[in-house]
């Protein structure tokens, strides 16, 4: 499938990436012919095939004790000053 | 000193007969990154205070007889992705130029545990995404033995530090060959372990069901010694595995006892470079001599492989990325029109071309009608690639490969055409895909002199397997660059 400026454009949205004018044409044409590669999978009938999300089956923290262990950093974090304040999220309309 | 000719075993029994002093030796790294980085440019930020500050600290203890282990006093290199703590990790990007973290990355902490010293952190390809260091907002990294070419990627800097004697060991990390590939190019020893075998805490995500931390050594032996001192459980990172780890120094020396080593068809393929399958070709003889039984085998689905990787990778990577908006992380911009146009602002400044295409790509394939057609279907596709390997490995124990199709390719040569760029990987991205255990060690040069890469693969945690098997090959042949 080819991929549109206006493609670009949502999608740079969705990401929250601003994209300038200049580039939009360019990252369609290479975002295209990266799209038509990834689309000769299509070729493959993988309908009853399951999807694999992790290969490693073997961790076990997913069923750890849920305790608070003491870990080093997190006093350190607010180190840098400006970290974690953030321009006003709400504004007057 | 030259320490291209020297490997860690060897330094740490020089240290033991008080032949050498650490800080000698941390001098005289310094003393050759003084002298060759300017060509190379395979570091960002240098820890010089703090390693001679160690090397001294290391000396009063060998001078107060205390027991050495088994990386003391050793140069390691690490990439900029891994967190030492107080130290910059700028992932070669500007997004994170100013970013220091509190904390060490349990890999980096298990290493300077038995005794080794961090001099510095090496360049990359933005957030590991490329296959050249040619990415990295800073600089391009250039391959020691030809400077117009590149190191590969994207942990060039770390292959070219250890290829030009500035550091014996360093650290990278293997997204789709990120650690292989850039071993081929330079002539050094890369390994990506088994998916889950060292932690990731601490190491800056790219895609977090592919990536993981190796070594980049001259010989396989500090390979095996590096890597048996990071794997293991760590409870910091959700994936680690919890599967014992072997001593895989103590087997090297074993005798290989029924190596079956299987030859896919389809790493085979035409536009190979011939200099690259002749090397390979005289490699696979070798095994023959001796004694390993070769079989031709199938993998159907690697044809597939690079448009699965660049699917999972991007989507994990749109995901993992969306943290840099310019409030917890490094650089913020644009903080007077509100929250979103700083989020907007920070990532247009501080993403490089690369990345914000990969990004891009990620969330296209996420995006809300797309999801089936594309990154569902990449994890099924995933899904046969394994299979593939299962199949394989209920014949052969070994699959070897040549790492790369070609040797290191000049710098510009494919910046202005990513797929072209992305079809590099081709040989070792199945290997992140299927989270198998992956080496690249080296097996000859082009007329050209450039080194030429073989990739062995073993099946999940077969670690002290695929090591000793490599490191037969090197006991038959040498690799050229350690006189041992």
């Amino acid at each position: 499938m080819k991929i549109s400026e206006t493609d670009v454009e949502y999608v740079a949205k969705l990401a929250n990436l601003e994209v300038h004018e200049s580039e939009k044409k360019e990252l369609a044409q290479q975002l295209s012919r990266i799209v038509e590669h990834v689309e000769k999978l299509n070729t493959l009938d993988v309908a009853a095939v399951p999807p694999t999300y992790q290969v490693v089956s073997n961790t076990k923290l997913a069923i750890r004790e849920d305790r608070v262990q003491p870990r080093t950093g997190s006093s350190e974090a607010g180190k840098t000053v400006k970290l974690f304040k953030v321009p006003k999220v709400i504004t007057e309309r | 000193m030259n320490l291209k000719n020297i490997t860690a075993d060897k330094l740490v029994s020089l240290y033991a007969n008080r032949d050498l002093s650490v800080t000698e030796v941390i001098n005289s790294v310094f003393d050759e990154i003084d002298r060759s980085d300017g060509n190379i440019h395979a570091f960002i930020t240098l820890c010089r205070e703090r390693a001679l500050e160690e090397a001294r600290r290391t000396d009063s203890r060998i001078a107060a007889e205390e027991p050495l282990s088994e990386l003391t006093g050793v140069p390691v290199a690490i990439k900029d992705n891994m967190n030492l703590r107080d130290v910059p990790t700028t992932c070669g990007s500007k997004m994170l130029a100013n970013y220091v973290p509190p904390y060490t990355a349990t890999a980096v902490e298990r290493l300077r545990s038995a005794g080794a010293i961090i001099i510095g952190k090496t360049n990359m390809d933005e957030f590991a995404m490329g296959s050249s260091t040619e990415n990295s907002s800073f600089f391009a990294t250039r391959n020691p033995h030809d400077l117009e070419r590149v190191p590969g990627g994207s942990s060039g800097g770390s292959a070219a530090s250890v290829a030009a004697g500035m550091s014996l060991i360093a650290l990278g990390s293997d997204t789709g060959g990120s650690i292989r590939q850039p071993a081929s190019f330079c002539g050094v020893v890369g390994m990506k372990p088994t998916y889950g075998r060292v932690s990731r805490y601490g190491l800056v995500a790219y895609a977090s069901s592919l990536d993981q931390i190796g070594p980049f050594t001259k010989s396989v032996r500090e390979c095996a010694q590096v890597l048996e001192t990071m794997c293991g459980f760590d409870h910091y990172d959700s994936t680690s595995a919890d599967t014992p780890v072997d001593s895989f120094v103590k087997v090297l020396d074993q005798p290989m006892k029924d190596v079956r080593i299987g030859i896919p068809r389809e790493y085979f393929i035409a536009g190979m470079d011939p200099e690259v399958k002749a090397n390979v070709e005289n490699a696979i003889r070798r095994y023959e001599t001796m004694g390993c039984r070769i079989e031709e085998i199938r993998l159907p689905h690697t044809e597939h492989a690079v448009a699965t990787y660049y699917l999972i990778a991007t989507a994990e990577a749109s995901s993992n990325l969306a943290r840099y908006d310019g409030v917890r992380y490094g650089l913020r911009e644009g903080g007077t029109g509100g929250l979103g146009e700083m989020y907007r602002k920070t990532r247009m400044t501080g993403f490089g071309k690369e990345v914000k295409r990969r990004i891009l790509l990620g969330t296209y394939a996420l995006s809300a009608g797309y999801y089936d057609a594309y990154y569902l279907k990449a994890m099924k596709v995933r899904t046969l690639i394994l299979q593939d390997f299962q199949k394989a490995f209920e014949k052969v124990n070994i699959i070897l490969t040549p790492t790369t199709p070609t040797p290191a390719f000049r710098i510009g040569e494919k910046t202005a055409d990513p797929l072209s760029m992305y079809l590099s990987d081709i040989f070792t991205i199945t290997c992140n895909l299927s989270g198998l255990p992956g080496i690249s060690v080296p097996c000859g040069k082009t007329s050209a002199n450039l080194p030429v890469g073989l990739q062995l693969i073993a099946n999940h945690f077969q670690e002290s397997l695929l090591l000793q098997v490599a490191h037969n090959f090197e006991k038959a042949g040498g690799f050229g660059n350690v006189s041992s």
